[in-house]
């Protein structure tokens, strides 16, 4: 107490305040202190294992619980969520591919990898590496810049890596790959290359080609040749002496560096912190590890290793010293000694001599002096065979016996030693009697090989399995042809050279079996197969390396000759120069007949097959399956107008002429008609099809009241196929006459006003003007389109109205024939003042509403014309007739 | 004029070198009419129509994207055709110098294109082994018809007024008749590169790749005459007729250009005729009407027009 008393007061004499609890601080300690009431960040305090924890760096936890994520490097030290990898949503990186870059292994790395990495780079001095090709450039840390930037940046910097030297030397025009030196004529510089490869030449002896004209007027780089670099002497060894080349390295034996510092942990996995480098994980691929022991469960060397365990190993690579080895001829390896297994002088090697140019190879000399040869070897191995053999079947017992051994003391013990004699000479007896008795045994069994003769006889005929096998396959027709003969006459089937019984026998049964199998099928199931004949006829394939046989060669010699020879006669003869009839081949050819129109030719052949297509088609629509004269009467109808006059009094009529009059030049107008540009056919008959359905509507709602100021139009046809349709038994009146009806207008009021009452009868008396007709016919095909759908479903009636046609026909066939006149009289006049033939007039816009206001009209003229009408459109040629088909 | 040889004595004077043209010149026609000018196409993409009295570049038609290997004018000069790497048909408008239809469908180029007599057609010819006849009166782009009996790329082709005549590499002459409404393919069994007919349609000229032109008879196939001497073997080089028809022409691999007598099939002097052109002549072509006055258009670049001396 005094003293600290005392020592109080002289420092409060030296002036520092003694009441400061630095003052009063007490350095002695008694006991163990509690541990502070806040965590520390002491490191050194003291923590039992169990509670001590590993944390990187930045002070995250490192390993876990197994219960709470065990050694978990996912969310808890780099990457993920709490929840586990969430999927990242796709972001389009279109727009901005410009600042997209590779990934890079580093992106994927925690830092302990990415301080590994930076641990195990190696510093590169500068000066002992030139970048020339500036490669090395781009390094970790700039790669997050973008190209463009990266680009800038080399181009700005100088190149860091060049030398001053090479600096200099490119400066001076040199580039990389050139030598160093003046430049040199081409000459001096093929020199160069020739004496690079080795060759002795001389500037003479290089030649300068014509084809190198060009190049000769230049100079080049020198060649560039490293230059030998001799390294300085500095000892007084003599010349190729190499201290401390142990004699391992005089054999060639390279020593194995000696700087492994360690065992080579595998890769892909670090070891973790509290384990050492075990057995496991030692990259057991490394074989750069000494003494490959180390890895073998059980070691035979175990014992030397005690002996020599102290020693440290000097002989790097070789096996345990043992002091059994011996050399080849007996005597013993000196102690501390081992025998290299590697001979001492490398074998010399000459090289391949060089093929003289030109050089073919004929194989056929050499195999003819192997068969020379094979056949005197035959005669030696025949003779020496058996003792050959016999040298290499030497039983482990039998090299017992020679070498002396004795023998061992386990025998094999034999069931037999266990029978009693009596036993013993009761199965001998047994085995002679069944010794004796097999020559009887043996025909039994053949009867089973036996083949009825008629299978037989049916097998030689049919399939032959064996073809890929001659000798086999002969033997089989042997065997077929002996069973077939049932008198015998054939020979039988022999035993092959060498061949054992009971292989002769298995073969005999697979003839058998294979006949059964392959005798063609009789009677009527032959005509259903056919024998895949292809199968055997395939190239025979043959293992191993492929050698070219005699055979082969005289057969591609053969092929060529013949194919030479199996010229056409076309070929030989413009050969020879005949030309002619021989190398002429006259083909039809069928142009286009646009083309020739084109060309104002006109078409070769008419498209016959094509104007009965047509005509198929429309009577298919048209006329009842009833009427079987329909094709050869229309096929008829275009020949000219007898038969018309026939079939108008009581053929059956063919609604597909209905509406072509009696005229005979439309149906040639029609045959030569040029098909229009798909476009205007598209632009009618699409729009058509829209308006006639408005139209359709529109007059049936308009049809009754109102009266029509008389504009006549061919459009009715359509208001009558929609009535006819609504209402069956008027159809075949109202079709008809509606057609004609239709065209007589058309010539004469579409471009005038007419008056109403004489309309019918001018209808009647007009002559149809060509190319009108065919725009009916045109409205009419899509009209005919709709129609035809529904006519399906009413074919039956159609029939019906048929029939009904005919007999109303036959009293009324007097009228027409006046008309006709009258109208091809004035057919010519009004188509030739009238209508240019240009087909696209024949594309007037038609009132659409006049049809309409015309329609009451027209019906009630019907009765009386329709009777007259429809026989002239019946003569008319079919073949003229178009539908819109045709031309789509 | 001897009595010997009935044809005149070919014009082997320079007159003008048409030289504009870089790289190889592929083709050389005249004009029609009075073939005052010439167009030539080459391996420079270019269509360059010349004055061929003065030797002047007027234009240059400049749309094809690979080289051009055949040109053909029409008979109102108005417009004209051509063909070649591009795979597609152009016609040209001459006077605006702008393409007026460009007609696609062959798979491979065109070697070469002909209009019909009043350019109604154009019928094209192409490495794709096939004959393709467009219609040009029509908007149609598809074409009227294509002849597929080729076996080889199809190297020539003339039209007249009722046939259309084809010379392909598989070394046939197929003749296709469409007032007969047949095809007659004459085998001659090398390639050919060139065929041409004469005015009246009987006799067909045939140039092959074994270095001999023939005449062959266009109603029986049979040969008329041969003519051999210069050398053609991997080329396509056009012979033609010179005036009147009575000798035969064609500039060679060589550059030389010969000339024989269409009846005695004799080469005209001088033999051999002297190397004019560096490179392979690839065209030979004579004025239709002018019997001293020719054309040749070469590899090396250069088109020339021959002329008698004043």
């Amino acid at each position: 107490m005094s003293a600290t008393s005392r020592l109080k007061r002289k420092l409060g004499d030296l002036g520092v305040d003694v009441s400061s609890s630095k003052a009063n601080e007490s350095f002695c300690f008694i006991g163990t202190p509690l541990p502070p009431l806040e965590k520390s960040r002491d490191t050194g305090e003291f923590v039992p294992l169990w509670k001590q924890e590993v944390r990187d760096e930045q002070g995250r936890r490192r390993l876990h619980g197994a219960f709470t994520g065990g050694f978990s490097a996912g969310y808890f030290n780099s990457v993920g969520s709490k929840e586990g990898w969430t999927p990242s949503t796709f972001v389009s990186s279109r727009s901005d591919r410009a600042k997209q870059k590779a990934a890079r292994p580093e992106d994927f790395m925690d830092d302990e990898d990415l301080q590994d990495i930076r641990d195990s780079k190696k510093l590169v001095d500068k000066a002992d590496e030139m970048d020339l090709t500036g490669t090395t450039q781009p390094a970790v840390e700039d790669a997050d810049q973008s190209s463009l930037a990266r680009a800038l940046e080399a181009a700005m910097l100088p190149d860091a890596a060049d030398s001053t030297g090479a600096r200099i030397l490119k400066k001076m025009g040199w580039k990389l790959g050139q030598g160093i030196g003046p430049r040199v004529t081409l000459r001096q510089r093929r020199l160069q290359e020739q004496l690079a490869k080795g060759l002795y030449a001389t500037l003479d002896d290089i030649k300068i080609g014509p084809a190198e004209e060009e190049a000769d007027k230049h100079l080049y780089p020198p060649l560039d040749i490293p230059v030998l670099n001799v390294p300085r002497k500095s000892n007084s060894h003599g010349v190729g002496y190499h201290p401390g080349l142990g004699l391992n390295a005089t054999l060639g034996v390279s020593e194995r560096s000696k700087n492994n510092s360690g065992p080579k942990i595998s890769a892909g996995f670090g070891l973790g912190a509290l384990n050492d480098a075990d057995d496991d994980d030692v990259d057991i691929y490394d074989r750069s590890i000494e003494g490959m022991r180390m890895r073998t469960a059980y070691d035979g060397g175990d014992d030397d290793e005690h002996q020599h365990a102290s020693k440290p190993k000097t002989t790097s690579g070789s096996r345990p010293l043992s002091g059994g080895t011996t050399f080849l001829n007996g005597t013993r390896v000196l102690a501390g000694f081992t025998l290299s297994d590697k001979p001492v002088a490398e074998d010399r090697w000459f090289p391949l001599p060089d093929v003289p140019p030109g050089w073919t190879p004929d194989p056929r000399r050499v195999w003819k002096q192997d068969v020379s040869q094979e056949d005197e070897g035959k005669e030696n191995i025949t003779a020496s065979s058996s003792t050959a053999h016999r040298r290499f079947d030497i039983t482990a017992d039998e090299r017992g016996k020679l070498l002396g051994e004795a023998p061992l003391p386990a025998a094999p013990r034999s069931v037999f030693e266990f029978i009693s004699q009596k036993d013993k000479e009761r199965l001998k007896r047994v085995a002679s009697e069944i010794a004796s008795g097999t020559p009887g045994a043996l025909p039994t069994n053949l009867s089973a090989r036996r083949t009825e003769p008629h299978i037989a006889q049916a097998a030689l005929k049919g399939f032959q399995p064996f073809t890929s096998d001659p000798v086999k396959q002969a033997r089989y027709t042997i065997y077929l042809q002996s069973q077939a003969a049932m008198d015998g006459s054939a020979s039988n089937l022999t035993p092959a050279l060498g061949q054992r019984t009971d292989e002769f026998h298995k073969e005999m049964e697979d003839y058998a079996k294979a006949a059964l199998i392959f005798k063609p099928i009789s009677g009527a199931m032959a005509g259903r197969f056919t024998s895949a004949a292809v199968i055997e006829q395939g190239p025979k394939v043959h293992e191993g390396l492929h050698k070219p046989v005699d055979e082969d060669i005289e057969m591609k010699d053969a092929e060529q000759k013949k194919a030479e020879e199996k010229v056409s006669p076309k070929v030989h003869a413009a050969r020879m120069e005949m030309y002619g009839a021989l190398t002429r081949e006259v083909k039809p050819w069928q142009p286009a007949r646009l083309l020739c129109k084109r060309f104002g030719v006109k078409d070769p052949d008419p498209p016959a097959p094509d104007s009965t297509d047509t005509l198929v088609g429309n009577k298919s629509r048209f006329t009842s399956g009833s009427e079987p004269s329909t094709s050869a009467a229309a096929a008829a109808g275009d020949q000219d107008d007898s038969e018309p006059q026939e079939r108008k009094k009581g053929g059956p009529r063919d609604l597909a002429n209905v509406g072509l009059g009696e005229d005979d030049t439309q149906g040639q107008d029609t045959l030569t008609y040029q098909r229009p540009a798909m476009d205007v056919f598209k632009a009618i008959f699409a729009s058509d099809d829209e308006d006639s359905d408005g139209e359709d509507a529109k007059e049936d709602n308009e049809e009754g009241p109102s009266e029509p100021p008389t504009l006549s139009v061919p459009a009715p046809n359509k208001e009558k196929d929609t009535e006819m349709e609504e209402l069956p038994s008027l159809v075949p009146f109202a079709n008809t006459r509606n057609d004609s009806g239709a065209k007589l207008d058309l010539t004469s009021f579409k471009p005038t006003f007419i008056p109403r009452e004489g309309k019918s009868k001018e209808s009647n008396g007009k002559v149809k003007d060509k190319e009108k007709q065919e725009k009916g016919n045109e409205k009419q095909s899509g009209n005919e389109e709709k129609k035809s759908k529904k006519k399906r479903e009413k074919k039956t009636a159609i029939v019906s109205f048929a029939m009904d046609e005919d007999g109303e026909d036959v009293p009324m066939k007097e009228e027409p024939r006046t008309h006709k006149k009258r109208r091809k009289a004035k057919n010519k006049g009004v188509e030739e003042e009238q209508k240019p033939p240009d087909d696209d007039d024949m594309w007037v816009e038609k009132p659409a509403p006049d049809i309409v206001k015309d329609l009451p009209r027209v019906s009630m003229v019907v009765d009386g014309e329709e009777d007259q009408n429809r026989p002239e459109k019946a003569a008319g040629p079919p073949k003229g007739r178009k539908r819109a088909i045709d031309f789509m | 004029m001897p009595p010997g040889s009935q044809a005149p004595a070919l014009a082997r004077n320079v007159h003008v070198t048409l030289s504009n043209h870089r790289g190889p010149v592929h083709v050389a026609r005249y004009a029609k009419g009075s073939a005052k000018y010439i167009l030539s196409g080459g391996q420079d993409r270019t269509i360059r129509l010349w004055n061929a009295v003065l030797g002047t570049e007027i234009k240059s038609f400049n749309a094809h994207g690979y080289e051009v290997l055949s040109v053909t004018v029409a008979h109102d000069n108005a417009t004209f055709a051509s063909s070649g790497g591009d795979r597609s048909v152009f016609l040209w408008d001459v006077a605006t110098g702008v393409t007026t239809r460009r007609l696609a469908g062959h798979m491979g180029k065109i070697h070469v294109v002909e209009f019909s007599q009043d350019a109604s057609v154009v019928a094209s010819g192409s490495f794709d082994a096939t004959v393709r006849l467009w219609d040009l009166k029509s908007q149609s782009r598809q074409p009227i018809q294509v002849l597929e009996e080729a076996r080889d790329a199809v190297q020539a082709i003339h039209v007249n007024s009722h046939s259309v005549i084809t010379g392909s590499v598989d070394g046939h002459i197929r003749t296709y008749d469409l007032r007969m409404g047949e095809l007659r393919s004459d085998f001659i069994g090398h390639p050919v590169t060139s065929v041409l007919p004469t005015q009246d349609n009987q006799t067909l000229l045939v140039t092959t790749l074994d270095s001999t032109i023939r005449l062959m008879d266009a109603s029986t196939g049979k040969m008329l005459n041969k003519f051999q001497g210069h050398k053609n073997e991997s080329y396509r080089c056009r012979a033609c007729f010179g005036h009147g028809e009575g000798s035969v022409l064609i500039g060679d691999e060589d550059g030389r250009v010969w000339a024989w007598d269409l009846l005695d099939g004799l080469i005209l002097p001088p033999n051999p005729p002297p190397t004019v052109h560096q490179k392979v002549i690839t065209w030979t072509e004579h004025h239709p009407t002018d019997a001293g006055e020719m054309i040749t258009a070469s590899a090396d670049g250069t088109v020339t027009v021959w002329r008698h001396p004043e």
